[in-house]
């Protein structure tokens, strides 16, 4: 099973990510569709913190405890994909999935999947339609910078794990100069923002 | 072997679910008091609001004819007897079982039962109870309503009333809404802004006394405090009581054991089962969705495999129906009590030897599934709570990560 893989220290916080998850999931798949309109879903969010910016969305966990918590049958898995959906038909948006969930990755909104009128249940849905057919989602496929890879996750795990103990162990590997620089540079304006120039 | 359920709710619809995908070939029988498809109880209440019935059948209309099941819907069990291994319907049948799966949840507590026989007056714990409401505000053209008890029950019934566009009164002894599951001040609260929110008329340190009626018909209550409230619709929701009777011979809930068996051939689950806290150890009824799934398949992986235990329940609680204003609880509100508001967002952790003892999480569910995974993990997190609970932008656990302080 593949899964979105996020490199934290690589995102530059440029949002194409959320951008390209909004037109995926409006109706009218355009971005002038997407902007403007309360309905509109975005399903991965960056979380600025200081220089620092993380690209959070659902983890696909397995065992997951979200599917656990559901008591309205809205929650499933996809067999094909490993990937947590959501039923906006059955969803009664009560939050039992959102109680549980560690990494804060769902969210509530009357989206245009919404049959009733009122909110309902949102978050990453792996973007099914496209990585069955062989796609990456569309966050990763907008993602410029490297951050979000959509990969095998046993593989990629191991692979990272091993790479990381060389970077710390030998220097070797890590962030790409130009995204290293552009880290520098925001650590110093923030700093500078904090009123502690260094 | 043939199984017999006593129930149709969802522990025994998980139960039986689970014993076809493992491939239980044999019979089943499933006996309930009410004649539906097995349906969700936390989603009954959005069918009074006004949105279609097909979406409470949580497992599907077809549960029935899909897993092979022999449905004697409208008969409740009346008796077990676990010598002969039969149990005892309402219509005086008798049906042999080689393993018996009591689930047969619990009923509304009335105060007064006989304000049943007064047209206008319900309890709101099934599906017969909501389809009898509904009817009721249809035909009678319904604009208010007093809702009489705000636990959980109460006030999920009160604001499916007013999702529906009722003016709602709702009466509650307490000093507050939410008693069970909060502490004194959050559940102040929460009352609070849940009565900002919601324009209900909720009076408080109260109950119902009276009830007044025409040829039949309500027409008033009238309150311990002396007030009297005009209304054509009054709902009972001031407890429940487990329906162990049949089974137990009183109505206390029946106590199983790690394999969810209260008898070598008897397995429990759901909100007629005493459990230990999966924390405390501490028995009780601890009655919510995930803990009778776990409960249902521990039983069914115990009676196809012979192995499997139940761990424990857990009391966590949320209650968001309607409003964007979620209640969340879990554990025991006892120890060093951390506590975090701001506007309409209230967070309370209570910490026994540096670890989660439970919490209060109300108008947003963020950081609630941080602190349900630490409060179940039982880790120490006394250093950085504080910090976590207290970032205004919901980003605790990043900054505490990085070494950040709250922006």
């Amino acid at each position: 099973m593949k899964r979105i893989f996020v490199d934290y220290k690589k995102c530059l916080a440029c949002k194409a990510c959320e951008t390209a998850c909004a037109v995926r999931h409006h109706p009218s798949g355009t971005l002038v569709g997407s902007l403007g309109d309360r309905k509109t879903e975005i399903n991965v969010h960056v979380l600025g913190i200081e220089h620092e910016a993380f690209p959070l969305a659902c983890r696909h966990c397995d065992p997951a405890d979200c599917l656990n918590a559901c008591p309205s049958g809205a929650l499933g898995r996809d067999s094909e994909t490993g990937a947590i959906f959501i039923d906006p038909t059955r969803c009664k948006a009560c939050a039992m999935c959102a109680m549980v969930c560690s990494f804060d990755a769902i969210s509530f909104k009357a989206t245009h999947r919404a049959p009733f009128g009122r909110d309902v249940a949102h978050k990453c849905d792996l973007c099914i339609e496209r990585t069955k057919s062989g796609g990456s989602p569309a966050c990763v496929e907008a993602c410029h910078s490297g951050a979000l890879v959509y990969a095998e996750y046993d593989a990629t795990r191991n692979s990272r794990a091993a790479k990381t103990l060389r970077t710390y162990l030998l220097g070797e590997g890590g962030v790409p100069p130009l995204v290293e620089l552009y880290r520098e540079l925001r650590r110093k304006e923030f700093a500078r923002r904090r009123g502690s120039e260094e | 072997m043939k199984i017999v359920t006593a129930g149709t709710g969802m522990a025994a619809a998980e139960f039986v679910e689970q014993l076809r995908l493992e491939g239980f070939d044999g019979e089943i029988v499933m006996y309930g008091d009410e004649d539906y498809p097995p349906y969700s109880p936390c989603v009954i209440p959005f069918f009074l609001a006004g949105e279609p019935l097909d979406t409470v059948f949580w497992k599907g209309k077809d549960f029935y004819e899909k897993y092979r099941v022999t449905a004697r819907l409208g008969e409740p069990v009346m008796e077990v007897d676990p010598e002969r291994r039969i149990i005892h319907a309402a219509d005086g049948k008798s049906e042999s079982y080689d393993h018996l799966f009591f689930a047969t949840g619990s009923h509304s507590r009335y105060p007064r039962p006989e304000w049943l026989a007064t047209h206008g007056v319900f309890g709101f714990k099934n599906l017969t109870d909501m389809v009898a409401i509904d009817r009721y505000i249809t035909e009678q053209h319904v604009t208010s309503a007093v809702v009489f008890g705000g636990g959980f029950i109460g006030v999920d019934a009160a604001l499916a009333l007013k999702a529906r566009g009722l003016h709602v009164s709702l009466v509650h002894r307490n000093t507050r809404l939410l008693s069970q599951m909060t502490d004194e001040e959050g559940g102040q609260f929460a009352t609070g802004r849940l009565a900002e929110k919601t324009g209900m008329d909720i009076r408080l340190l109260t109950t119902v006394e009276k009830i007044s009626h025409t040829n039949g018909q309500l027409t008033s209550v009238r309150l311990s405090n002396g007030q009297e409230i005009t209304t054509p619709l009054l709902i009972l929701s001031v407890g429940v009581t487990p329906n162990s009777a049949p089974l137990w011979g009183d109505d206390q809930g029946v106590i199983v054991n790690e394999q969810m068996l209260a008898d070598p051939c008897i397995y429990t689950a759901g909100d007629v089962a005493v459990t230990r806290h999966a924390v405390n150890g501490e028995p009780g009824i601890y009655a919510n969705y995930p803990n009778a799934m776990r409960q249902a398949r521990s039983a069914a992986r115990h009676l196809l495999h012979g192995d499997g235990s139940y761990g424990g329940s857990y009391n966590t609680t949320v209650l968001r129906k309607h409003i964007d204003f979620p209640v969340i609880s879990a554990g025991s509100f006892t120890g060093e009590a951390v506590t975090w508001q701001r506007d309409n967002v209230w967070r309370r952790v209570y910490l026994v030897d540096g670890m989660i003892n439970g919490y209060i999480v109300i108008g947003d569910a963020r950081i609630s599934g941080y602190l349900y995974q630490h409060y179940l993990a039982r880790t120490r997190v006394d250093g950085i709570i504080r910090k976590i609970i207290s970032a205004p932008r919901h980003d605790g656990y990043y900054r505490e990560m990085l070494g950040f302080a709250s922006s």
